[in-house]
Formats: C-alpha cells, sequence, structure tokens
C-alpha cells in the first residue's frame, strides 16, 4: 500500500485494515493524517448521534407486542367463527379490556393533550352511563374527555384514588356479556358491564383495577 | 433472535437513521414504529438471521419513502429528496448543523457505516447502488463536512 490507498481508503472512512496499518506506521505523514481523521470521525459520531427521545425502546417494543396481540385475536375470532374457539389463542386476555390498556399506552397522552372537557358538558355525557358524580366519590377527576374507542364514542376519564391513578373509559354504547380483563406490559384492565353501557378500568395494580371496577359498577 | 430483542438492540440506531432521512424527531420515530409493524410479520421468514440487522435498516428506508409517496405522490428515491444546500451561505457551521445542511444523498450513506457500521459494499446493496458510487459518496460527504465545520474551528481557535 502507498499513500495515495491510504488516503483514498481513509476518506471513504473505511476501517483501517492491517495493511492500511502497516503502512502508517512507517510514514509519519500518514500518521499525522490518521491522527486527525480520528478525532473527525468522533465529531462525526457525536454529530449523527441525535438524542433518542426517552422511553422510545420501550414505546417500540409495545407497539410490537400489541400488534402482534391484535394480530392473534383476530385469528381467534376466526378460529372461533369456525367452530374452534378463540380461547386458545387469547388466554385470559379479554379483546376489549387488551384493547383499553393499548389505549392507556399509546393514546391516552394524545387524548389529554386534545383538552378536556367543560364540567357541564362532562356532567352531561356521562349522565345517562356513569354520572360524574358517583366517579367523585371515590376519588378525585382529573380529566375528562370524548375519546372515540372501538368503533364507537367513548368517554376517557383520570381518576385518582388514595392507592394512585387509573384510567376509566366510559362507554356508552359498549356491551359485555362477562367481565373482561388482561394483564399486560405491567399494567391491568377490567371490562365490566354497567347498567346501560360498559366501563373499562385500567392502572399498574390489578387490586385498586378491580376495586376501582367494582365500586362504579354498582 | 427474538424480533423484540433485535427491535431492543437496535431501536436508538434505527431512530437516528430514520432522523437523518426525515430530519424530523417524530417523523422518524412514526417512521420506525411503522416500518417494524410491518416487520414483524415477515421476520419468521427472514432466512438469513445474519442479516437481520440491514434488513431493519432497510424495511425503515422503505417506510420513509413510502411516507414520502404517500404524502407527495412523488419520488422514488432519495435522489429527488435534497434539501436545500446551505453551503454557500451558512460556512463556519458545528457538526451537528454541517451534517443537517447535507443533501440526503451524502448524509444516508454516512449514517448507514457510522451508526449502522455497515461495509461500502453492504451500503451499495442497500441503496442499490454499486460499491464505487458509494465509496464516491462518502468520500464527498465527509470532504464537504470538512469544508463546513473548518470555519468555525477557525473562530473557535481565534477566540481561544
Amino acid at each position: 500500500m502507498n499513500c495515495l490507498d491510504y488516503r483514498r481508503s481513509l476518506a471513504a472512512g473505511d476501517a483501517e485494515t492491517a495493511g492500511m496499518k502497516a503502512h502508517r506506521l512507517q510514514c509519519s505523514a500518514c500518521t499525522a493524517l490518521w491522527r486527525e481523521h480520528a478525532e473527525f470521525e468522533r465529531e462525526l459520531r457525536a454529530g449523527l448521534e441525535v438524542e433518542v427521545p426517552p422511553g422510545f425502546e420501550q414505546r417500540l417494543v409495545n407497539a410490537v407486542v400489541f400488534s402482534r396481540r391484535r394480530f392473534l385475536a383476530a385469528a381467534g375470532v376466526a378460529a372461533a367463527a369456525a367452530g374452534v374457539g378463540a380461547y386458545v389463542w387469547l388466554g385470559r386476555d379479554g379483546p376489549i379490556a387488551l384493547a383499553c390498556i393499548e389505549f392507556v399506552m399509546k393514546e391516552e397522552a394524545k387524548s389529554i393533550m386534545m383538552g378536556a372537557m367543560p364540567r357541564e358538558a362532562a356532567e352531561a355525557a356521562l349522565a345517562g352511563t356513569l354520572p360524574l358524580a358517583r366517579i367523585e366519590r371515590i376519588g378525585q377527576v382529573k380529566h375528562v374527555g370524548p375519546c372515540p374507542f372501538n368503533g364507537a364514542n367513548a368517554y376517557h376519564v383520570v381518576l385518582s384514588v388514595p392507592q394512585g391513578k387509573v384510567t376509566l373509559l366510559v362507554m356508552p354504547e359498549g356491551t359485555v356479556s362477562a367481565t373482561q380483563r388482561a394483564d399486560h406490559d405491567g399494567l391491568y384492565a377490567s371490562v365490566v358491564a354497567l347498567r346501560k353501557g360498559t366501563l373499562g378500568v385500567i392502572g399498574t395494580d390489578s387490586a385498586v383495577v378491580n376495586s376501582v371496577a367494582g365500586a362504579l359498577r354498582t | 433472535m427474538r424480533f423484540d430483542d433485535l427491535v431492543r438492540q437496535h431501536a436508538a440506531d434505527l431512530y437516528r437513521y430514520a432522523f437523518w432521512l426525515a430530519r424530523d424527531r417524530s417523523q422518524a420515530e412514526d417512521i420506525v414504529q411503522e416500518a417494524l409493524l410491518r416487520g414483524w410479520r415477515a421476520y419468521p421468514r427472514l432466512r438469513a438471521q445474519a442479516a437481520a440487522k440491514s434488513w431493519l435498516f432497510s424495511i425503515v428506508r422503505n417506510e420513509y419513502l413510502r411516507a414520502v409517496r404517500s404524502s407527495s405522490g412523488e419520488p422514488e428515491s432519495l435522489e429527488g429528496l435534497d434539501p436545500p444546500d446551505e453551503r454557500a451561505s451558512n460556512p463556519g457551521l458545528e457538526m451537528r448543523e454541517a451534517l443537517l445542511s447535507l443533501p440526503a444523498s451524502y448524509a444516508e450513506p454516512l449514517a448507514l457505516q457510522v451508526l449502522g457500521g455497515f461495509s461500502c459494499a453492504e451500503i451499495a446493496t442497500m441503496l442499490g447502488t454499486s460499491e464505487g458510487a458509494t465509496m464516491t459518496r462518502l468520500t464527498r460527504a465527509r470532504q464537504a463536512l470538512r469544508r463546513l465545520v473548518a470555519p468555525a474551528k477557525e473562530r473557535k481557535g481565534g477566540r481561544s
């Protein structure tokens, strides 16, 4: 290898091969160039390594996991239609309960950013399904907003109870024949039938979620 | 290797690569997420597990091109996506700014080489070009960066 070959390889950012190194060690001009190049490459790497948003990796994995779950749930529905039964595919997790967890992970922040409903509007919207006053008996309501959910209109409520924060999804048009539960990625959801409509409760602690769901359904 | 583990291993560099394609943080996040949601179903069919990393970078690239096409109905390659060249008007930029002023056709192979650790031959395959053309782009990209960054260094040197 000569100086020209060495410099040409270095200029394209190639890693130094044994042949290149052997040349450098006997050429002071190329050694000086190599030092300057190494410093430039450090700066270049630092420039390219833009900051990754906090939690990005986990959000990505969660999205993939949910996509897989949705796929398996759809496969489960198809299996049920064929008479095989969806239970095998879905395991213990109910599809609406899983969708509730997905909402909290992917949509809740956006829903809050869209803004809360004025109190009067929230009272009117929830009156027929789960009156606001009943929710306030067990905790402090931090947010009420409309949100499309599962192909229908629903209301998103953030509730602070003494044991922590839970999310409620009040679905006036929803129906479930039996309570659904899901436990996924550190979140737990319980979906219960109300006298009219359906309620999803999502939180990190299954005991708190079940307790809130039980208190609000009665 | 499980797909989730592969994603965890390369998430940061895939995001950075998407950023250097889109030059927009939220778009970069969307591109990587969409690409991987499409990718996980195809993953079991990937025969060469050793090529999984370059496959991930390729699906991110394809997703970016798909996003550009669906928003503008436009280009099929990155050649037509070059941002305005600021070299003439902004001499003396720091490295990050200098990189931002590079056309995508220069910044992309650099990102693949430095962040992805791919060789010229691998980059050429991913970009659908020849190894020689890739080497030329990488060399010119570095030359352009040196020209852009040098005046800033001189100014700093003069100040101290």
